[in-house]
């Protein structure tokens, strides 16, 4: 499936049979990131496809203030 | 995986509170949760004036917004930190939202009115300007709201925010700081604004699903000064744990405030609040971190300037 890594939309490869699996072969930790196809946000049990487009978006801020 | 309210297939996952909620029924519980943290810890009320600290992120953009529907009086307030490209998006967002639903935002130009910009900042130790930015955007953020008559400050740090300040704060052992960290800091002087931090029970991941569901339009960039950030760090170690164990950050944060901040905080005494000989503003010294800072800064650069000319 064609997995789209935000903010810099590096695009990326990758075979997973669900969401969990998906984080787990980028190395992402799953309280780290939102999985999203078609504006929807997916729970990690969430099937996938091989045809799936899914967007990875980080949440993670940092700094001080 | 199934809403737990309505059983429709979940989007949300809330794994520390072993739920999860369709994207018609988040919304709801998050803002339940503000609510509930606004009210348990007596943060402000619906009569309160309330100036949210904007940085056009997820945190400080989904606040607003839910503290509007929630039928606060809430008005918005932004630094110009003069950050670059960074700073130009994240002031955009802002007054973007702001304009879609006909708010007030305030707004601060460091450059313009105070001749300086974030970036000349930089620690000389770490190469970094966030503990400096830290302490402008505390400066101007109390000014304004004292100034315009607001009764309390609104941030939007959250579970993770506060969960990597705690971290950071016991591994240096940062009593001073472990004794005022919490999520209401109250004013002790006519000059000094209420302080609250009405997410601090929700995680980042949780703000960042609000902000999706409700299409807040908010920058998803980092703050290119932040990266590297000894905070960021801290976020990665304390995910890497509450993949293993949900509910560790919560449990961290939430046992500390219960019990250890009350044992350190008994332990110091009050600080004496005067105000700073340059700008009048409340501090504890002569003068205040921010103007200190100021005339460090203006130290180094004509020593430079001197360097230059000899």
């Amino acid at each position: 499936m064609k997995v789209t890594i935000l903010p810099a939309r590096e695009i990326r490869e990758a075979a997973a049979a669900d969401v969990g699996q998906l984080l787990k072969e980028l190395k992402l930790h799953q309280d780290a990131y939102l999985v999203i196809r078609s504006d929807q946000i997916l729970t990690r049990d969430v099937q996938l496809k091989s045809t799936d487009e899914v967007e990875i978006w980080p949440v993670i801020s940092g700094g001080q203030g | 995986m199934r809403c737990i309210r309505c059983k429709a297939p979940a989007n949300v996952e809330v794994r520390r509170h072993r739920s999860a909620f369709c994207s018609g029924c988040y919304p709801g519980w998050f803002r339940n949760q503000v609510q509930r943290a606004i009210e348990s810890e007596g943060m402000f009320g619906r009569d309160d004036k309330v100036l949210v600290a904007i940085s056009g992120g997820k945190d400080s953009l989904a606040l607003w917004h839910a503290l509007l529907q929630l039928g606060y009086q809430a008005d918005g307030m932004y630094i110009r930190l003069g950050i670059g490209n960074y700073s130009q998006h994240s002031q955009s967002a802002s007054e973007r939202f702001a304009a879609k639903h006909g708010l007030a935002l305030h707004q601060v130009d460091l450059k313009e009115e105070y001749g300086f910009v974030v970036p000349q900042l930089r620690n000389q130790r770490e190469g970094k300007p966030c503990a400096a930015c830290g302490t402008v955007k505390r400066y101007h953020f109390n000014k304004v709201a004292v100034d315009l008559g607001y009764d309390v400050v609104a941030t939007g740090h959250n579970l993770d925010d506060e969960a990597a300040t705690l971290f950071g704060n016991v591994i240096h052992w940062q009593t001073d700081f472990l004794g005022r960290q919490g999520p209401v800091l109250a004013s002790t002087h006519p000059k000094l604004a209420r302080k609250v931090k009405p997410l601090f029970r929700l995680a980042e991941r949780d703000t960042a699903a609000y902000a999706v569901i409700e299409r807040i339009d908010y920058i998803l960039e980092e703050c290119p000064m932040a990266v590297g950030a000894k905070s960021l760090e801290y976020k990665d170690l304390l995910n890497a744990l509450e993949e293993r164990q949900p509910g560790l950050k919560q449990r961290f944060l939430v046992g500390f405030l219960r019990g250890g901040r009350k044992a350190l905080a008994g332990r110091q005494e009050p600080a004496l609040i005067r105000e700073c000989r340059e700008c009048g503003q409340p501090t504890t010294g002569e003068v205040c971190s921010y103007c200190r800072m100021r005339q460090r800064k203006r130290r180094q650069v004509e020593s430079r300037m001197a360097a230059r000319g000899s």
